[in-house]
């Protein structure tokens, strides 16, 4: 392997790295406050798409407001989903998993009708790059997405140690019965870990949106690739997704790009097999979780 | 309640009453009336990331069918009959396709089934044979001796692709280094060994193995980086989906690469301009016109009307929606209506003989010949000429007409050599 090609590799497995991290630790978010597997988180990713799909793409708004946008739209998506599916099924969390599965389909079904079946096309909204060796390039459009990545899992990060509504996130992932005896409002708590979760994959999806050519089923995917990193990442771990996102896109890189696409995927699953046969709760993951 | 359900039953019968009265009222039309329907079914992927090969066929057969039926239909026999499709989305997945092949048979009473074709084949296939249904795919690499009711009558994929490298040796001879990539499927893999084939046959080296990548790959800046790691003079993107072509081409531009690319299609290419530059995208050869083009009214061109069926295409659906697919259902119904009228009837049987009498046949871009003994075990591919397709100033092109026999004629040992290495012969095929 070339110096360039490494350089290269690592560019195209740290851009991987950020938006797999942006949607995982949404995922993650989601499970550890509300034990829900919300199925429609990567149609959530997907809404995010196609938000910068209509505004930037086909109403020609500025790129980073239709960024914007997709954020707090995907995260209202999550509220509602919050409010009409879960909240009512919150003592059933096979109920609430069946209604992710629904919500998934509705979703998909609205991109359908709204945009048809085929990939929609996203100019990049600059084309510009940074050169870093002869022949590795990291193009603006995916340093966005890795400042962004960066950037909003820090102030993550710091709202979960620094604020109230952070430590009631935190203490309804770790027990929710003991926060509720502590007199937080776990419905709350679910709205503000479902609003967070949805933005983070609603803005993952609208930042790639011009790089994935978005289609209805994009969600289908990442969901995989999100369920992979969770589990050896440990249900229910903030730092466990993001350091798992960080591994996973970087060695199934390398895998890609030194053998191939399909070796690298057996590699993802033998890696998770041997954290769950090692240590089932995942290598971040508390041995007993509410 | 009880009022209640007796009104809604007193509504239900004058509904009713209603109902059967205006049926009575058109009975006649439907028994007496001069036109019969035959209907034809489309079983193809509408949905997912293989609909760019499935729904412009339909949109096409639409059209097709929108003129035939304006000229009051086809005659078959005693009857003139109007055409209508029943489209099944068999979202590229056998057991879907299964079920489709069930239905458009049993429940729609179908006389023709068009199909893409590929990994949905098998799951067809059974069904087909049973119900000695004709089947068509645009993929003949589905063809083996027991599939005696299927045919490949417009598109001869892969093979076509070798005209495309022919080309480009031919006009481009400075080029002598070539990397392959596919996904890694039963579309993907024929149309690797042709490329090999065809660059082997044009003294084009391919560096390194061709990289197979898995149908669900999102990202492919890693596929890409590999493939320029090996410094190549030509690009080559088999028969990528659409969803793929447009990524990996965008990926070359964004890193950086300056030499030629070869692509089986290259559907919604102004699309791939857009993400890409027009300057980056010249020279660009692929193998599907656009029918604007002039070239296609050259005499030996058996599509009928193909600047008209375009530009009624592009006032329907859009000028971006035009794809590789987008005419080739229609041509295929041009032959099936043409075999019916000869045959006098729909029986699928009778049509097959009909579509197949003398060996030869009326391919969308010139008369063939019913081909594929040596390939597929069974001579039911019709094959001929096909265009070589260049991007020129941001516009497909057709540059030439070239034969797909005569380079089989003088290059067959290789194809099958490589055919045979990626077990993609009939007889290595389970």
């Amino acid at each position: 392997m070339t110096i360039e090609l490494f350089l290269q590799t690592v560019v195209n497995a740290t851009y991987a790295a950020s938006y797999m991290a942006l949607i995982a630790v949404g995922f993650v978010l989601i499970f550890g406050v509300m034990g829900v597997v919300n199925f429609a988180h990567g149609e959530l990713y997907m809404a995010g798409a196609y938000t910068v799909v209509a505004l930037y793409a086909d109403q020609g708004f500025p790129f980073f407001l239709a960024v914007a946008v997709g954020l707090v739209f995907v995260g209202l998506l999550g509220l509602l989903m919050e409010l009409a599916l879960f909240q009512p099924l919150r003592d059933n969390p096979l109920g609430g998993l069946i209604a992710s599965i629904g919500f998934l389909l509705i979703l998909q079904t609205i991109a359908v009708l709204g945009f048809g079946v085929r990939m929609e096309n996203v100019p990049p909204s600059t084309q510009d790059k940074l050169v870093l060796l002869d022949g590795a390039v990291l193009t603006y459009q995916r340093l966005y997405v890795i400042v962004a990545a960066v950037g909003l899992l820090t102030a993550l990060w710091l709202f979960l140690r620094k604020s109230k509504f952070g430590w009631a996130l935190r203490a309804c992932a770790q027990d929710r019965e003991a926060a509720v005896l502590q007199g937080m409002s776990i419905n709350q708590t679910a709205r503000l870990a479902m609003f967070i979760g949805a933005a983070l994959a609603g803005v993952a999806g609208a930042l790639t949106a011009p790089l994935v050519s978005p289609t209805p089923f994009m969600g289908h995917s990442v969901i995989v690739t999100a369920f992979i990193i969770i589990i050896v990442g440990g249900l229910g771990s903030l730092e466990g997704a993001v350091l798992v996102a960080i591994l996973y896109a970087f060695v199934h890189t390398f895998v890609t790009t030194l053998y191939d696409g399909t070796l690298a995927n057996i590699v993802g699953l033998l890696l998770m097999l041997a954290v769950l046969v090692v240590r089932p709760t995942g290598l971040f993951g508390a041995k007993e979780r509410a | 309640m009880t009022s209640k359900l007796a009104l809604d039953r007193r509504r239900f019968l004058a509904s009713t009453a209603a109902a059967t009265f205006m049926a009575g009222v058109t009975m006649p039309k439907i028994v007496f009336g001069a036109n019969k329907v035959v209907k034809i079914g489309f079983l193809a992927p509408l949905t997912g990331a293989v609909a760019a090969w499935g729904k412009p066929g339909l949109d096409g057969l639409q059209i097709w069918a929108d003129w035939v039926n304006a000229d009051g239909g086809i005659k078959i026999g005693d009857d003139v009959c109007k055409i209508e499709f029943v489209a099944y989305d068999e979202e590229y997945d056998p057991s879907k396709a299964r079920t489709g092949a069930v239905k458009l048979i049993k429940e729609d009473d179908v006389k023709f089934i068009m199909m893409l074709g590929g990994d949905p084949w098998p799951g067809a296939s059974p069904v087909a044979e049973k119900e000695k249904m004709l089947v068509s795919t645009l993929l003949p690499s589905d063809l083996s001796p027991e599939t005696t009711m299927l045919v490949a009558p417009c598109e001869v994929h892969p093979i076509y692709n070798v005209t495309g490298v022919e080309w480009l040796a031919e006009n481009k001879p400075d080029l002598k280094t070539a990397v392959i990539c596919a996904q890694d499927d039963s579309l993907g893999k024929p149309s690797v060994a042709t490329y090999l084939a065809a660059f082997e046959a044009a003294g084009i080296k391919v560096l390194g193995d061709p990289i197979f990548f898995d149908p669900a790959t999102t990202d492919f800046a890693p596929i890409m980086s590999k493939m320029l790691a090996l410094k190549p003079d030509i690009i080559c993107l088999d028969t990528c989906y659409a969803d793929y072509v447009h990524p990996l081409t965008e990926q070359a531009f964004q890193q950086g690469f300056k030499g030629q690319m070869i692509s089986c299609t290259a559907d919604f290419y102004p699309k791939m301009i857009e993400k890409t530059s027009k300057e980056f995208m010249e020279g660009f050869i692929f193998q599907f016109p656009d029918f604007d083009d002039p070239a296609l009214n050259e005499p030996h061109v058996n599509f009928r009307k193909p600047n008209e069926f375009y530009a009624e295409y592009v006032k329907r659906f859009g000028e971006g929606e035009w794809g590789a697919v987008s005419w080739e259902y229609a041509s295929i119904m041009d032959l099936w209506s043409d075999a019916a009228q000869r045959a006098d009837t729909t029986d699928p049987e009778a049509v097959l003989t009909a579509m197949k009498v003398g060996g030869t046949g009326k391919q969308a871009f010139g008369d063939a010949e019913w081909w594929g003994k040596e390939l597929f075990g069974i001579d039911n591919a019709l094959v001929g000429l096909w265009p070589v397709v260049v991007i020129e100033d941001g516009k497909a092109k057709i540059k030439e007409f070239k034969s797909i026999p005569d380079w089989w004629g003088k290059h067959k040992d290789l194809l099958i050599k490589h055919m045979e290495a990626l077990d993609q012969m009939y007889y290595q095929r389970s």
